[in-house]
């Protein structure tokens, strides 16, 4: 930390415990140590304190106290981030909601739930299940990241091909501003009045326009029938081709994965394992959904092309137990890759469907080229690709190979017309790269949205926009090559 | 526990020196994902990633690379931990959480000795009583007379929270009922081999029924049951909380003992925390070139009294003798023992035999599979957390609208009959061996 430290006097600390609690304020460096990353291990920083207020209420009255000591916030939900978005900041403090978890509310006839922002987002399906609606994101890490970051970061998941992001699913938010205030934006029903429809800017925002306290969200009815079908490759180009095929044939499952050879070693090998063969080159994962002969008829072209494309085996299952364990094993991926070395770089960008294999291509070609361990797993529906490099954080010689691959893939994807990210948001690992889709006057636009929610920067400053400008970056956007699905791909936040 | 019991014969040693106070190299295993946390009871309860998995973990890689201090705060937080191992369930990359603990725990204990009264209390406890057949029974008695002269009644004012804990200790049993299990037990129809069971430390003396119905059922289903009467203690609680010394000599001690009576037969555990243990006895001895494989052998051989009934031949023999005259109104729940589920991965097995036995209705509990507070002897040096931690679990309890929860270890056993006497439930606690003896049919 810089030498205009500011100090939280322990007058602070006292209000703080008053507002959330004692078990709610660690204020001594080795409990604030604990926070200072999220899953994104290369850049770590130490917060000033670390607030747990249970209520809006109790965050609306700390952001105050805190305010008033001087220090900026950083908002935080289960830390499950993987681009430094939650890591805290100098001066900062952590604000968490992982004490607030009640579902406040589960209207099964209006189809909406309104939860606190810690919900987990798994326990928000759980809450509705009884009434036969579920929760439609379904982030991989979805049995630990909260609602309030899924809002955050625009979440996605595997299902995204079919449902989509956050963004479509919010339906009103709780907000506590920089002064304390608490701001209401939208609600379960429709919101004619004339005000502005400010959800748009906020789902997306990485904790940068205030902290999300409350969220309403619509629930689905949960599909009559649900298959899941895997099928086998012998080589992951094919697999990719076959996944660029069913989207020109305009299948419509529900989610589209592959994980390829490393990836399925890791899994098999961990409390997760699915029973993905360890023969396969590359795995792919369908989900198909809706009436019986809807759901009968997508699987069997979906085994169709999967076939025509050198699927030596497929499988098709609706057996809930076998099911939950095919997506478990998808859904710990990252984390099983912990078995090949102590960290994990999950590179998380978006390209258009048709070019999937050009850009697994550059990646395996960049880690090779500087003796890095590559697995690929994807939401190959979404065009949106988890190179996942394996590294050891204590080699700064290949923390700095790591960091170049990164870039040479993202580079890669923005040139045939994708973006940075597809659901991970850009936090402090994208930053730069943001020059390399954006103009000096885009980014000053962003930052004067910014501005006019929190004019002071008191919410997760230093993230997502380039802390320096583009021209010091010496990068320009770059040019996007002519591609045949220009559409396909998303800008960075509004991608699934 | 998976990759621990199956590659038995290639652990990974701990450290051999412990004033490095973490096994640094178990330590590298976590990617930092975070899926651990929303199953850890302390993070349940505080909200706080300090209280976490990941962030003990990261607590120990800190002070591994001089990162961080092993101050007050970082001894609170692997002290506060239950090691109840739900983390390893779930965590994709096989991290050997209760292990890490484990070293953890004893290395600060050797690095910081607790204070004089908190010394005597252990030796007394871990040394004195645990060990010693004569130790456990005068303790019985002494706990019984206290009990039958109503002093407990004394012990919550005096005591304050662990007083009213000791208030709703299970009644100590008369002498008869506290007699150690019969060195063998003949097999009741076609033989099918023999196993060996533990009669352990607290059982026989709190629990001397338990041990009893699992010998008669386990005979019921054609094993003729050897116990092995020169044995008294596992290690079990000496590891969990940090006398790792003492807890290798128990385990050597355990495997000559069980060995001299039967060196092939399986060992069948009717105490989740002890089955636990015993199979990673070959991780525990790993340092000792020559334990290390017998160690390892031995554990291979030690199985949940549920695993061993829960085979095909075990089912069979049990349709053949379970009736309806158990006498067991109303529904029963099955909570899992941590050191079942999550320590050895047993999970079906427990409610397939419940569902064997006629006229018995199961259901649910939900969260059935997360800690209930007593781990070990948390219970007594946390009452609070301990209590707070079991909170949710009471709630879950009254909406299953159970008259009978089923356990298979005697912490839990334990904390459920404190939790439910404090709260006035009328919910009886039997563990599974209880069940299935009620309902065994005469032949």
């Amino acid at each position: 930390m810089g030498s205009d430290r500011k100090e939280l006097s322990r007058r602070h600390v006292a209000e703080l415990e008053d507002i959330v609690g004692k078990r709610g304020v660690r204020t001594d460096p080795t409990a604030r140590s604990a926070y200072e990353s999220d899953a994104f291990m290369l850049q770590r920083a130490t917060a000033e304190v670390i607030v747990l207020p249970r209520t809006t209420a109790e965050a609306a009255a700390a952001v105050k106290v805190l305010r008033e000591a001087g220090l900026v916030v950083v908002p935080r939900g289960a830390g499950t981030g993987l681009s430094g978005g939650a890591r805290p900041v100098e001066n900062g403090a952590i604000l968490g909601t992982a004490r607030m978890r009640d579902v406040l509310e589960v209207n099964a006839e209006d189809r909406y739930a309104r939860v606190q922002a810690g919900v987990v987002n798994v326990h928000l399906t759980a809450a509705c299940a009884g009434a036969g609606l579920f929760y439609g994101p379904d982030p991989s890490s979805q049995t630990a990241c909260t609602i309030g970051g899924n809002v955050g970061n625009n979440s996605g998941g595997p299902h995204g091909f079919k449902y989509g992001s956050t963004n479509r699913h919010v339906l009103g938010l709780t907000m506590v501003d920089s002064d304390g205030e608490v701001i209401e934006l939208g609600g379960p029903g429709p919101t004619a009045d004339g005000t502005l429809d400010l959800l748009g800017p906020v789902i997306g925002s990485e904790g940068m326009l205030g902290l999300v306290t409350e969220v309403t969200v619509q629930l689905l009815p949960r599909p009559e029938k649900v298959e899941t079908l895997l099928c086998l490759f012998e080589s992951l180009d094919a697999c990719c081709d076959a996944v660029s095929e069913m989207i020109a044939r305009r299948l419509e499952p529900s989610a589209i994965e592959i994980l390829d050879r490393l990836t399925i070693e890791a899994v098999e090998a961990s409390v997760l394992r699915a029973g993905y063969p360890d023969h396969a080159e590359a795995v792919m994962l369908v989900e198909v959904e809706g009436g019986d002969e809807e759901v009968d008829a997508t699987s069997a072209d979906v085994i169709e092309v999967a076939r025509a494309f050198g699927a030596f085996d497929t499988r098709r299952t609706t057996d809930p137990a076998e099911r939950k364990r095919l997506w478990a094993g998808r859904k710990g991926a990252f984390g099983a890759m912990g078995r090949i070395a102590p960290d994990l770089y999950v590179a998380d960008v978006v390209a258009p469907r048709t070019r999937l294999r050009e850009i697994v291509s550059a990646a395996t070609v960049a880690c090779r080229e500087r003796d890095l361990k590559l697995a690929n797993v994807f939401h190959a529906g979404d065009g949106n690709l988890h190179p996942n490099i394996s590294y050891d954080r204590r080699d700064a010689d290949e923390v700095r190979r790591v960091l170049e691959a990164g870039r040479i893939i993202m580079e890669a994807c923005v040139r045939a017309g994708g973006s940075l990210t597809g659901e991970h948001g850009i936090g402090l690992e994208k930053q730069d790269e943001m020059c390399l889709v954006f103009s000096d006057d885009d980014l000053a636009a962003m930052d004067q949205l910014r501005g006019a929610f929190d004019p002071s920067a008191f919410w997760n400053p230093g993230k997502m926009l380039p802390v320096r400008g583009c021209r010091e970056v010496h990068t320009r956007p770059l040019p996007v090559e002519p591609s045949t699905e220009p559409t396909d791909a998303q800008a960075p936040g509004g991608s699934r | 526990m998976s990759s621990t019991s199956t590659n038995a014969a290639h652990e990974r040693p701990h450290p051999m020196d412990r004033r490095s106070l973490v096994d640094h190299a178990r330590a590298l295993d976590c990617i930092h994902c975070g899926l651990c946390l929303t199953t850890c009871p302390t993070y349940q309860l505080t909200g706080s990633e300090t209280s976490s998995p990941r962030g003990r973990i990261h607590l120990m890689r800190a002070v591994a690379e001089g990162r961080a201090e092993p101050d007050a705060t970082f001894e609170d937080e692997m002290n506060f931990c239950l090691v109840c191992r739900h983390c390893e369930s779930v965590c994709p990359a096989g991290v050997e959480f209760g292990a890490m603990m484990e070293f953890s725990r004893g290395a600060l204990l050797e690095r910081k000795p607790p204070g004089l009264l908190a010394r005597i209390a252990r030796w007394v406890g871990f040394r004195g009583i645990l060990v010693r057949r004569a130790g456990l029974r005068l303790a019985a008695v002494g706990l019984r007379s206290a009990q039958l002269l109503r002093l407990d009644v004394l012990a919550g004012p005096l005591l304050g929270l662990r007083g009213q804990i000791f208030r709703h200790l299970p009644r100590v049993p008369g002498a008869r009922e506290r007699r150690p299990l019969p060195p063998i037990t003949p097999p009741e129809g076609a033989p099918r081999g023999t196993v060996l069971v533990l009669d352990g430390c607290v059982m026989p003396e709190l629990f001397g029924r338990v041990n009893r119905a699992m010998t008669q059922v386990l005979a019921a289903t054609g094993r003729e049951v050897r116990s092995v009467p020169k044995h008294v203690c596992c290690g079990a609680l000496h590891a969990h909380n940090g006398e790792l010394d003492q807890a290798e000599a128990l385990a050597r001690t355990t495997i000559a003992q069980f060995n001299e009576v039967d060196d092939a037969a399986p060992v069948v555990i009717d105490s989740a925390g002890c089955g636990a243990h015993m199979k990673e006895y070959g991780r525990l001895l790993a340092n000792d070139p020559e334990w290390r494989d017998r160690a390892a052998t031995f554990s291979r051989r030690v199985v949940d009294l549920t695993e061993e009934l829960a085979g095909p031949e075990g089912v069979e023999r049990l349709r053949e003798r379970l009736g309806d005259q158990h006498g067991i109104e109303g529904p029963v729940t099955w909570d899992d023992p941590c050191h079942l589920c999550h320590g050895q991965g047993v999970r079906d097995q427990p409610r397939q035999l419940l569902d064997l036995v006629p006229g018995l209705e199961r259901v649910e509990m939900s969260g059935a599979d997360s800690c209930c507070g007593s781990a070990g002897i948390y219970t007594v040096l946390r009452p609070e957390d301990s209590l707070d931690v079991l909170e949710p679990k009471l709630e879950s309890l009254e909406q299953t609208g159970a008259a009978t929860l089923v356990t298979a270890n005697p912490g839990c056993h334990q904390q459920w009959q404190i939790g439910i006497g404090r709260s006035d439930k009328k919910v009886e606690v039997l563990h599974l061996a209880e069940v299935l003896e009620r309902a065994l049919r005469p032949r």
